[in-house]
């Protein structure tokens, strides 16, 4: 099975040489976490770097704020729009929830012929369909992307309340993907830090630590796991028992 | 009044056809319902539908029936067409500068 690099280095080596083609991805995590920034990095790097043009579908967003933010991070969306790279298509979730929408998104498809495609995202489906058909419906949209062999990531607003937990989403829309990275805010000595972890990936080995990542103005850039603290998750980390053995022994030396 | 002038006159008619035109201008990729399109400039649909109908009919957006949804979507084609014909009228009116 061929690997889909992302680009960002770090994260390619946790996932094993990025993800396995065909397979969708979510990326979850509170607001402000980097859902938007990660997935438009896919693309760019997937343009710049592997020759592979990309569809980014938009529900909330309009395609000039998009355009802007990518321009914070040196990433010139309309120039590869014109170069017939890329292609932002900006609908409501109810258009492509509409039997006949998947010919509107089909199009575009057909149009740019993307191997990456951005689905941001799928919370917003949430808001025009009941929870008890959300999943079905979810399921249909992912499913049609699939038979188009594209390579997606979906993002996800996840809630960052109950720490403890792991699970990406509260609709169960995480067993529909093939990947799930979640993204959390993290406390560390008073401070706001970002870290990830993938919490899923069928069919193939995945590092499994949690790891800090920072939005650089180069975009992101996936650091070496948390190996200091435990408990991160928590919502109250200590230092580790070897950490904390390492200063007090520092300490006794010096006194 | 030749054709450019009543184009532009058309385009020009109301603030929310204005708004309309930079929506779709700044943001190509855009194809939605005509609450979605609404919503995107502060306004409910039943306050644009009139002016979305306008822009179909003067050729610069395009209606697709998709299922039961009415989908608006900028026309390429037509809309380089009606701003040639438009950058042209506004060529001629201006003055010709001489050396």
């Amino acid at each position: 099975m061929t690997r889909v690099n992302t680009g960002i280095v770090e994260l390619d080596k946790i996932l094993n040489g990025g993800f396995m083609r065909g397979d969708t991805a979510m990326i979850a995590g509170g607001a402000g976490t980097g859902k938007t920034t990660f997935a438009l990095q896919y693309l760019v790097n997937g343009i710049a770097e592997f020759g592979e043009r990309g569809l980014y579908v938009t529900f909330e967003q309009l395609p000039d704020q998009i355009y802007r933010d990518a321009e914070s991070f040196g990433w010139d969306l309309r120039k590869m729009e014109n170069e017939n790279k890329l292609m932002v298509m900006c609908t409501s979730p109810d258009v492509l929830l509409e039997p006949a929408g998947k010919d509107i998104l089909g199009r575009f498809i057909d149009q740019i012929r993307p191997s990456r495609v951005v689905m941001d995202s799928l919370s917003h489906i949430a808001m025009f369909v009941p929870e008890r058909e959300l999943r079905r419906e979810a399921y249909r949209l992912l499913m049609y992307l699939k038979t188009k062999r594209v390579t997606t990531i979906a993002t996800y607003e996840s809630s960052q309340t109950g720490a403890m937990s792991l699970s990406a989403t509260e609709t169960g829309l995480s067993f529909l993907v093939d990947c799930v990275i979640l993204l959390r805010f993290v406390e560390i000595e008073s401070s706001l830090r970002k870290a990830l972890v993938i919490t899923k990936m069928r069919g193939s080995g995945h590092d499994k630590r949690l790891r800090e990542f920072e939005i650089t103005s180069q975009g992101i850039k996936v650091a070496e796991p948390f190996t200091q603290y435990e408990g991160i998750l928590t919502g109250a980390p200590r230092r580790s028992m070897a950490e904390a053995f390492t200063d007090a022994f520092k300490k006794q030396r010096r006194s | 009044m030749n054709d450019a002038r009543k184009i532009l006159d058309r385009m020009l008619s109301s603030g929310i056809k204005a708004d309309l035109l930079v929506l779709f201008h700044k943001n190509p990729g855009l194809v939605d319902v005509a609450d979605g399109v609404a919503r995107r400039i502060g306004r409910t649909a039943d306050t644009i539908e009139a002016d979305l109908k306008d822009l179909v009919d003067l050729g610069i957006l395009r209606m697709e029936q998709v299922g039961k949804l009415e989908v608006f979507l900028l026309d390429h084609a037509k809309d380089r067409e009606v701003q040639s014909v438009i950058a042209d009228h506004i060529k001629s009116l201006s003055p010709s500068k001489g050396v």
